[in-house]
């Protein structure tokens, strides 16, 4: 195999420090005792971090959050996975037209996407964003799954399936028995992918705001609003936090499946 | 089926937002809301301005995240799986708080003035960020791991023994890079470059952070009519402006990449 050039790793090596710079110095700045924003920081604190469990906004937002986003998971797991189904294993009128409304939502900017909800909404009459937000999130987290899961069933041979269902096993069972842990690598990067897009989405979720929002809206409020390092602390508990499930997600399938 | 009520939600919102673009405040049907975009040049700046900067940024960020690639795609296991790991991190890490971070290393107090102070090298900080040139360097280098995902899967399908072959064949490393590596990647390239430019074009967390207030871009335009100014009819002319203009440029990339596919 070619190894690459000096030019290649150079600027590899420069990336991955533009990459690494800014969360070395998110996580120090946490732990500076005083209010400025500097990098490096004398002293160490942890008082930051727990400003970020006094100010109840928070941990408030990230309850929602993370409730929201395995609400939408679970939902667009199984619906990604039916149509995942449909798509890839029959034939029906207009199923090109099926392919490109599941994947649209990806190319529609999420400005756009957040006010045609918050239109929507008020048109409707429908006050309380969450069931807004739960429908949005599923509009964002739908395209993913489906494609992941479609890619995922197209490689995986049917005739193992049918050959279960020829010993006796009936549809379900033979679906559940032997092509779910086939593909289970498939499963788990869509379920991670609809999760952390979920949880991380700002742009359109911020039209649908009441007196509850989502974490991504609640910190971008404060960091506009406020210069102390708050925004620090829960940045770098988000970083570890990510940092963990990555870990946990290479441990358990591989990154390859996930990057695919 | 619940797949199909998920989808008639985003299509209806997208009519009605449509629709509502062809109204006035009272709810009178008009095109004033289309002729006010085009015709004042305050709104107009906002698109230009947003187009402009991701056709600058979009080269910038291919430039940085193809030799990435490359190495992620041309090294050993190790290597691979360092790199991988930063980039998903990277990628899972939401933009809000990859944005915030950007702000500790580029602001008037931030590692590198801080660092050109402390030697001597500038009497005063360089303003980077508040402006255009803090927006550009986030839009060049937030959405490195959508330019690196589409082109590494592509390079690491390539056999390397073509290269071998070149190389052996008495082509030096430039020639064999321009005339064998680079044009099969090529499929690789555009999608990736497709996906960073609608990233620029529609950017708004970027712009809201590292732009202060004092360089909007296009989406932040849309949401400040719609949530603070409250026009909402006039917002949804300039969403459906930026739908349409996103549109014309998928359908431009769908060219392209069918001229590519036959000319291979």
């Amino acid at each position: 195999m070619r190894r690459p050039g000096w030019f290649a790793w150079s600027v590899t090596i420069f990336v991955v420090i533009c990459m690494i710079a800014p969360m070395v110095a998110v996580i120090g700045v946490s732990f500076n005792p005083h209010a400025e924003m500097t990098f490096p920081t004398t002293g160490f604190s942890l008082k930051w971090y727990a400003n970020v469990f006094q100010r109840e906004q928070f941990p408030r937002s990230f309850q929602l959050s993370f409730w929201l986003a395995v609400a939408a998971t679970l939902f667009s797991l199984t619906v990604g996975m039916l149509c995942a189904i449909a798509l890839s294993r029959f034939r029906f009128f207009g199923k090109g037209a099926a392919v490109t409304l599941l994947s649209s939502p990806l190319i529609v900017p999420q400005v756009v996407l957040g006010m045609g909800f918050l239109v929507l909404l008020s048109q409707l009459g429908i006050v309380s964003s969450l069931v807004g937000l739960g429908i949005l999130h599923a509009v964002l987290t739908l395209p993913y799954t489906v494609q992941v899961l479609t890619a995922s069933l197209a490689r995986f041979p049917e005739s193992l399936e049918e050959s279960a269902v020829i010993h006796g096993a009936n549809r379900f069972v033979a679906f559940t028995r032997i092509t779910v842990p086939c593909i289970k690598p498939g499963i788990v990067s869509a379920a991670i992918f609809a999760f952390v897009t979920s949880f991380e989405n700002f742009t359109a979720s911020q039209f649908l705001v009441w007196d509850r929002t989502t974490l991504p809206v609640e910190i971008y409020a404060y960091a506009t609003l406020e210069t102390d390092p708050t925004v620090c602390a829960i940045s770098a508990m988000l970083i570890m936090m990510t940092a963990v499930v990555v870990i946990i997600a290479e441990r358990w399938i591989g990154l390859e499946a996930v990057t695919k | 089926m619940p797949g199909v009520l998920v989808i008639l939600a985003f299509v209806a919102a997208l009519t009605i937002t449509g629709v509502l673009s062809f109204h006035d405040q009272q709810g009178a049907l008009t095109l004033k809301q289309y002729q006010r975009v085009v015709s004042d040049s305050y709104y107009l700046e906002y698109f230009w301005r947003s187009l402009r900067i991701a056709f600058y940024c979009t080269p910038t960020t291919l430039l940085l995240g193809y030799p990435f690639a490359y190495v992620m795609a041309r090294s050993s296991s190790g290597v691979r799986l360092a790199l991988t790991l930063v980039l998903v991190v990277q990628f899972f890490t939401g933009d809000v708080v990859r944005v915030y971070a950007l702000i500790l290393v580029f602001g008037n107090n931030g590692v590198i003035n801080r660092f050109l102070l402390d030697f001597g090298l500038i009497d005063a900080p360089i303003r980077l960020l508040f402006r255009e040139a803090g927006v550009a360097i986030g839009l060049i280098l937030i959405p490195l791991p959508l330019m690196i995902f589409p082109i590494y899967s592509v390079l690491k399908n390539i056999e390397s023994n073509l290269e071998v072959a070149a190389t052996s064949l008495g082509a030096s490393p430039i020639r064999t890079f321009f005339h064998i590596t680079l044009p099969l990647s090529l499929p690789g390239v555009l999608a990736g470059v497709v996906l960073v430019f609608l990233f620029d074009l529609t950017a708004y967390v970027i712009p809201g952070m590292l732009g202060g207030g004092y360089f909007k871009m296009i989406a932040n335009a849309i949401q400040e009519q719609a949530l603070a100014i409250l026009d909402t009819p006039f917002a949804a002319a300039m969403a459906m402006l930026l739908l349409a203009i996103t549109l014309v440029i998928l359908y431009l990339v769908h060219l392209v990449g069918s001229r590519l596919r036959g000319a291979t």
